[in-house]
């Protein structure tokens, strides 16, 4: 009966030690959705298919993946040329100063569990780390 | 008491057949779009009696620069209904959900001789008609009947805050650098507005779309 008990309990804390990483990384989603409708969505747009030749498209893009790369664009903007999926984008995407590095790693976790190959959040710590290498540059 | 129920139920009965009848020859009657913008009152003499004549807002001969370097004027809308609006190619807000958008009434009446589209810059300074021209491609619009017009800077915020009643100035601490409103106007053959819509969101497209078909009714005899 003890013993049974035991059982019980262990494997409800196993299961709600993942379901803590799961709540995590639906909030960062949840949130992530939020700040990606107001920030990105005008040009790259909900479905995250960019525009015409005007907006890169974030689905199929392998840029997403690179989250050192994201993080430093999403913050600072960007003025190259890019190619994604064979076409070339060159107009400037402006920067985004004012969002925090959790609200940074919260779009990158969205963009990434929607579009990319990502099931878990993306850490604020990533985040940290990246724009402290893209400030070097 | 049996007869006064009776008489009760049937006056509601009445009632709601003439309610219905209006409401029937109301929407029997051709929806019309209203004028819109200030109105000025002449008084006329007509046969010797005083008329009161209703001036409406009504656009002013304009020329401006089009993406392939051509002068516009007003003439370029004769005998056309247009919808206009007002952006810069380097916006970052709204502009881009409002070209999604005017994409939409560009592809609903493609090749329609009766409907044009007028775009101004109100960065003219960046936005020359050879930019002009590459966000036209990008944004894949050929052709004249979608025109993206560029001109000195006074002139389209004149026409802009005076004329089409739209929002239209720099303003450094706005996003962008520019201050403007996000609306889509419409004009009919005599240059009259006869509708605003919010051009950020799908509810004023689709409105629009379906007043673009209501004014051109209008012009069927």
């Amino acid at each position: 009966m003890i013993k049974k008990a035991l059982f019980f309990i262990t494997a409800f804390a196993a299961f709600s030690c993942q379901s803590a990483e799961e709540l995590k990384s639906e909030q960062y989603f949840a949130e992530g959705y939020q700040l990606y409708t107001t920030n990105c969505a005008n040009c790259h747009q909900a479905d995250g298919k960019g525009m015409a030749n005007l907006y890169p498209p974030l689905v199929g893009s392998k840029m997403i993946q690179d989250k050192i790369a994201m993080s430093c664009v999403i913050k600072n903007g960007m003025k190259d040329t890019i190619i994604v999926n064979g076409k070339a984008f060159s107009r400037p995407m402006p920067a985004n100063a004012a969002l925090k590095e959790l609200e940074i790693a919260e779009i990158i976790t969205y963009v990434n569990m929607k579009w990319g190959k990502d099931s878990v959040y993306t850490p604020t710590e990533t985040v940290i780390k990246a724009l402290e290498s893209c400030r070097k540059h | 008491m049996f007869d006064l129920q009776y008489k009760k139920i049937y006056g509601t009965a009445v009632v709601l057949l003439i309610t219905a009848l209006t409401l029937w020859s109301c929407n029997g009657e051709k929806k019309k779009l209203p004028i819109l913008g200030e109105r000025d009152w002449v008084t006329k003499k007509v046969d010797g009696k005083d008329v009161v004549d209703t001036i409406y807002n009504q656009i002013p001969p304009f020329s401006f620069t089009n993406q392939y370097g051509d002068t516009v004027t007003e003439k370029i809308v004769e005998g056309k209904i247009y919808v206009t609006d007002f952006f810069f190619t380097s916006c970052p807000t709204i502009c881009p959900v409002m070209k999604r958008q005017m994409t939409k009434v560009y592809n609903e009446f493609k090749g329609n001789p009766d409907v044009m589209i007028l775009s101004h810059t109100i960065d003219p300074e960046h936005d020359t008609p050879k930019v002009l021209n590459t966000f036209a491609k990008d944004l894949g619009i050929e052709g004249d009947q979608w025109q993206f017009l560029t001109g000195p800077k006074e002139n389209i915020y004149a026409i802009g805050q005076k004329s089409y009643l739209s929002a239209a100035q720099e303003d450094k601490t706005a996003e962008g650098g520019f201050l403007h409103s996000g609306a889509f106007i419409l004009i009919d053959k005599d240059k009259y507005i006869r509708g605003m819509y919010d051009g950020t969101t799908e509810e004023g497209t689709q409105k629009l779309l379906k007043d673009m078909k209501i004014l051109l009714e209008e012009y069927k005899k």
